[in-house]
């Protein structure tokens, strides 16, 4: 067996987020030496997922200091029996982010071969909340008609909004298009909720409908982004079923891509080392030399590695949630033939929420309900994963969306919460940074669905490694690996 | 040259049928270079070549087809990809394994020793009901009086976690395929795990190279150019 130090690597990687593991995945057929590393003890980076007791060990290490983009985590349980079953019963998200059918994650996944290792689930409603009219009534959801079909069959808009909402619809699909185009571009860098206004004579209700499909964090999206993130909505729908727009890995999201990806990347030769970071780099006449924690030095041609120094932009704060129901409700299929959504969206719009000091919430909450088809929590129970912009208030706000949530559930008893788990994400340079022989890749993106400009940088490592060699053709497009064709038989 | 054994026409016929009774996963682990792909290599593919047995490159999975009764099963093995050299096995490579191989080396007594990580991590990682069967390999070399791990020893030890438990060798061909076929005949003989083996890939599941297949934005464009001047 080649020792670490005594070869000269072509590439180390270190840390096994999801660009990271993404660019081991392009590099598996190469005859590259790879060496990939990560100062964690598991896979995943800022895109991990977790049992009870490995979220355990995470918070411990995100509130001494060490978390890199994490920070003030904390961990809530009920007093005396929690209801929850064996630790690795559950598999936490820090990144639980939902993947449109056009992506073109999954179309690498694809050509590369590492979807056959991947389960993927469907994502089914998104729904706004709606606060009570008055304090006797119980808040409700109201779902987003996001097809055709829903639009027809809703009950929840009037026959004037469901015209504008089927106008609005086929706007977008072809917004890129005259006449289309000079009818929104004046409104560029303007406000969506604007041309919505002014253009479709849209109220704030139906406004907020379709400010919500574009999962926009702080509710201000503009014109430009806010049509490019409709249309991809809705020309994700049906891509790969009948009424869904969006797919999940099972097993904890992204986390479950990554190890996927490092897998492949074994398979392709690359050394794989967790809990062993790099303590210092030393560059001269194009090698890098790298001491790592274990103690051995390696020296290697590039060295890539993630970008984890904190931006101005604003982060995220995050309440996960393991409640002990399997709130059936929201997973209902509401397209025939559809399959059974694992993930449905709740959207708390800006202002819909009474914050603790008698404040409107400034900003929107959105809430992923994952049911325990993900794999993530044991049957009879579900995760719910909230996100709000970081703010002082938006511990409470969550928590108090979270008690709004559960206030709209009307099966059964009032379900409880048996596991609370917070934290803040720091937004990160978006910028990936190119060297000589080292390349950092941008911080991830916050957003709650998979951004596709996350794979540029993985894109561009790729070629850097590569050099000359570099095939654009063959970029994540890869032949099965001979397991999986069936060839001999045995009888007994 | 073992294909010939107990091969006949009705048998053929079920397995030409191309219905499974059901996929069986079967992960491989133990420290590195006791002979894990030796043995898979051996098994799938007839091959042995202790050329090919320096390092694990290049083997994702192996796939065989196995009838136990008179039920046509599919078995995937998959090899650690030497993963096991720093112990980065991940989460998802146990993903729905429904028996778990562990290999020490009987001329290793370090190999041995390792075990009790393994079988902590085979249980850990693995779903609640696995099937484990321990192996240890290169019994030819006992015969040269380098054996450190005496049978007795290994067989306690597999006792002790509820194992099965053989010793083999992929040089002289001795009980290679044993530890497979005993491992799927137990997972099937196993309430709860032989549904999970039947269970057709969850329904909910989707298929990404399935494609374009449903309604395409064209055709709802389409329609809802018939709903509005309609």
């Amino acid at each position: 067996m080649e020792s670490l130090s005594d070869t000269l690597w072509d590439v180390v990687i270190c840390g096994t987020g999801l660009q990271q593991s993404l660019l081991a995945l392009a590099l598996s057929r190469s005859d590259k030496k790879i060496l990939h590393i990560d100062p964690n003890e598991f896979y995943g980076g800022a895109e991990a997922a977790f049992s009870l007791q490995d979220t355990e060990l995470w918070v411990n290490r995100a509130s001494a200091g060490s978390g890199g983009l994490f920070k003030s985590a904390s961990i809530a349980k009920p007093e005396g029996t929690t209801g929850l079953s064996a630790s690795r019963a559950y598999s936490l998200a820090l990144a639980p982010q939902l993947i449109h059918a056009r992506s073109t994650l999954l179309s690498q996944l694809v050509s590369s071969r590492a979807y056959r290792q991947v389960e993927f689930l469907a994502v089914g409603s998104f729904y706004i909340f709606k606060p009570p009219q008055e304090s006797s009534q119980r808040p409700s959801l109201a779902r987003i008609p996001s097809t055709r079909e829903e639009v027809f069959s809703t009950t929840a808009v009037s026959a004037k909004a469901k015209r504008l909402l089927m106008k609005f619809m086929k706007f977008v699909l072809d917004y890129e298009s005259s006449p289309q185009l000079e009818v929104w571009q004046p409104f560029a860098d303007a406000l969506l909720t604007d041309l919505l206004q002014q253009e479709f004579k849209m109220d704030a209700e139906l406004q907020t409908y379709i400010v919500t499909l574009t999962l926009s964090l702080d509710g201000k999206i503009s014109t430009k982004d806010g049509l490019a993130a409709i249309r991809r909505h809705l020309s994700s729908m049906g891509v790969y079923g009948p009424g869904f727009a969006a797919i999940y890995p099972k097993w904890g999201g992204l986390s479950e891509i990554a190890q996927v990806a490092c897998r492949a990347g074994a398979v392709g030769g690359a050394v794989y080392m967790l809990g062993t970071g790099i303590k210092e780099t030393e560059t001269a006449e194009g090698e890098v030399k790298i001491q790592l924690t274990s103690g051995d030095t390696v020296k290697t041609r590039m060295l890539v590695r993630a970008g984890d120094s904190a931006s101005d932009e604003m982060g995220i704060t995050r309440l996960v949630a393991v409640i002990g129901s399997p709130l059936n409700s929201l997973f209902e299929a509401v397209v025939e033939g559809a399959p059974r959504p694992a993930v449905a969206v709740i959207a708390f719009p800006a202002g819909s929420l009474s914050t603790v000091s008698g404040k409107a919430s400034e900003y929107p909450v959105y809430l992923s309900a994952h049911s325990s088809d993900t794999g993530e929590c044991p049957a009879h129970q579900s995760v719910l994963y909230l996100t709000t912009l970081s703010t002082p208030d938006a511990n409470a706000t969550l928590n108090l969306a979270l008690d709004a949530f559960l206030g709209t559930i009307t099966e059964g008893q009032a379900p409880s919460v048996l596991y609370r788990l917070q934290y803040e994400q720091l937004a990160g340079s978006q910028r990936s940074q190119s060297e000589a022989s080292i390349f950092t890749f941008p911080a991830p993106f916050l957003s709650l669905s998979f951004n596709d400009s996350t794979l540029q940088p993985v894109h561009e490592a790729w070629k850097k490694v590569m050099g000359d060699a570099a095939v654009e053709a063959d970029y994540m497009t890869f032949a099965d690996r001979e397991g999986a064709v069936d060839d001999d038989d045995v009888y007994e | 040259m073992y294909l010939a054994e107990g091969r006949d026409k009705r048998v053929k016929a079920i397995l030409e049928v191309g219905e499974w009774a059901g996929t069986v996963k079967l992960v491989v682990i133990g420290s590195s270079g006791v002979g894990k792909t030796a043995l898979l290599r051996l098994y799938c593919d007839h091959e042995w070549d202790p050329r090919l047995a320096t390092s694990t490159i290049g083997i994702d999975f192996k796939t065989k087809r196995l009838l136990v009764g008179d039920q046509p099963y599919k078995v995937n093995i998959f090899d650690t990809a030497g993963q096991e050299r720093f112990r980065t096995l991940s989460a998802s490579y146990y993903r729905g394994a429904h028996g778990v191989i562990l290999v020490y080396d009987i001329t290793n007594r370090k190999s041995f020793l390792d075990l009790e990580g393994w079988f902590q991590e085979a249980k850990t990682c693995s779903t609640e009901v696995v099937v484990l069967c321990l192996v240890g390999a290169k019994l030819d070399k006992a015969a040269q009086g380098e054996r450190q791990v005496s049978t007795e020893e290994g067989r306690a030890l597999a006792e002790s976690h509820g194992a099965i438990f053989y010793e083999v060798s992929a040089k002289t061909g001795e009980n290679f395929r044993e530890p497979f076929v005993g491992t799927v005949q137990r997972i099937v003989g196993t309430p709860g795990l032989l549904e999970a083996v039947r269970r057709k890939p969850v329904p909910d599941a989707l298929r990404l190279n399935r494609g374009d297949y449903y309604t395409k934005p064209i055709i709802l464009v389409s329609l809802l150019h018939c709903c509005l001047s309609g």
